[in-house]
């Protein structure tokens, strides 16, 4: 381990030791601890409820129900994604992921368990939204077949970007108690769509014939994630003129994975 | 300005003798938990509307939080974002401005 001194910075790392040090499980340990630490299931468990109205809360439990789809999707995701890991970092990473996603499905159903919701399974399988059950068979189907660029695309890149982006808005008008749940979830995201990009990036500058592959993919799955999305933001009472651009940010990281147009 | 500094800088800025020094900061705390301890200080959460990034900051284009250094960050320089893992490295934009580049 590098030395700290007054004159040392994380930008002196050469990048294998950046890799081998951000793709450690001491690393997500110490990070996790730095903002989980105090907070079991995802929040401050002295904060107080807010008190809801129905309609609010049953559009929160629809929202929370379709978060749990998704992170589901990515738990399985993630933890086949472990077999197929080319190097000893990104399997190390990708174990982190499972643990991130286990947690992301424990904090929102228990979130629904706060609600009053008494079967949460069953909740979950009248309220999930169709496209988004639609994109968790066909992002299963690439780890299922071995196909690991699809599927970091799919999980680590298109569902992470999109979900960032909703939780980030939904952060801002939710509860206290539900935004606090958000933004533990939202800092593991960074990870997880970091490594997306970048694992993804190197990938295709190597192999830059992949990027048709992955262009049709694209064009498989983002109408599905959309409209998923899409019906969050109708939950959460916004108008499509109202919601923010759901796409952006989504949008620029596959222009700089060259998987634009 | 360091040694240490001096070395990881890049050769285009590192030959550019012309250039004043640059300018070095000490480095405070910014409430940024999403890294162990040791690093926290190097990042910061971008406030939106309202914030300004001083000369020693650039935004991570991945993750958009702020990137933070010990010195005055100049284009060529490498940077790294340990929340989302990205390596980049620092560019002059259309406006003048420094931004980061992902290098995968």
């Amino acid at each position: 381990m590098t030395n700290v001194d007054d004159s040392w910075e994380p930008h002196l790392l050469d990048e294998d030791e950046f890799i081998r040090e951000v793709q450690s499980f001491t690393f997500w340990f110490e990070a996790v601890e730095g903002y989980l630490g105090d907070r079991p299931y995802g929040h401050d468990p002295d904060l107080p409820e807010a008190a809801l109205g129905e309609i609010e809360r049953d559009q929160l439990v629809t929202i929370l129900c379709n978060y749990c789809v998704g992170e589901t999707a990515a738990l399985e995701a993630s933890s086949g994604l472990v077999r197929l890991a080319a190097t000893n970092p990104s399997q190390i990473f990708m174990a982190t992921q499972v643990a991130d996603e286990a947690r992301h499905v424990e904090v929102f159903r228990r979130r629904l368990e706060d609600l009053g919701v008494a079967d949460v399974d069953g909740e979950i399988a009248r309220r999930a939204n169709p496209e988004l059950s639609e994109f968790r068979r066909q992002l299963l189907e690439f780890v299922d077949a071995g196909q690991w660029e699809l599927a970091v695309f799919a999980q680590n890149v298109l569902l992470e970007t999109m979900e960032d982006t909703v939780f980030r808005y939904h952060a801002t008008v939710a509860d206290p108690v539900t935004a606090q749940v958000l933004d533990g979830v939202i800092a593991d995201e960074r990870r997880h769509l970091g490594f997306g990009e970048n694992d993804l990036g190197r990938r295709l500058a190597r192999y830059p014939m992949r990027r048709a592959e992955l262009a049709e993919v694209r064009a498989r799955l983002d109408p599905l994630i959309l409209a998923s999305f899409e019906a969050t933001y109708r939950d959460l009472g916004l108008s499509r003129a109202e919601a923010p651009e759901l796409g952006r940010s989504y949008l620029e990281a596959v222009e700089r994975l060259g998987l634009a147009g | 300005m360091n040694d240490d500094l001096d070395t990881v800088t890049a050769p285009a800025t590192a030959t550019a003798t012309d250039e004043p020094p640059r300018r070095t900061y000490e480095l405070e705390e910014t409430g940024f938990r999403e890294v162990p301890k040791r690093w926290r200080r190097f990042y910061r959460i971008w406030q939106g509307e309202g914030d300004t990034l001083a000369p020693n900051e650039v935004i991570c284009p991945v993750c958009k939080v702020v990137i933070r250094s010990r010195r005055e960050l100049r284009p060529g320089d490498r940077v790294y974002c340990m929340p989302c893992m990205s390596r980049l490295v620092v560019v002059r934009n259309a406006d003048g401005g420094l931004e980061a580049e992902v290098v995968y």
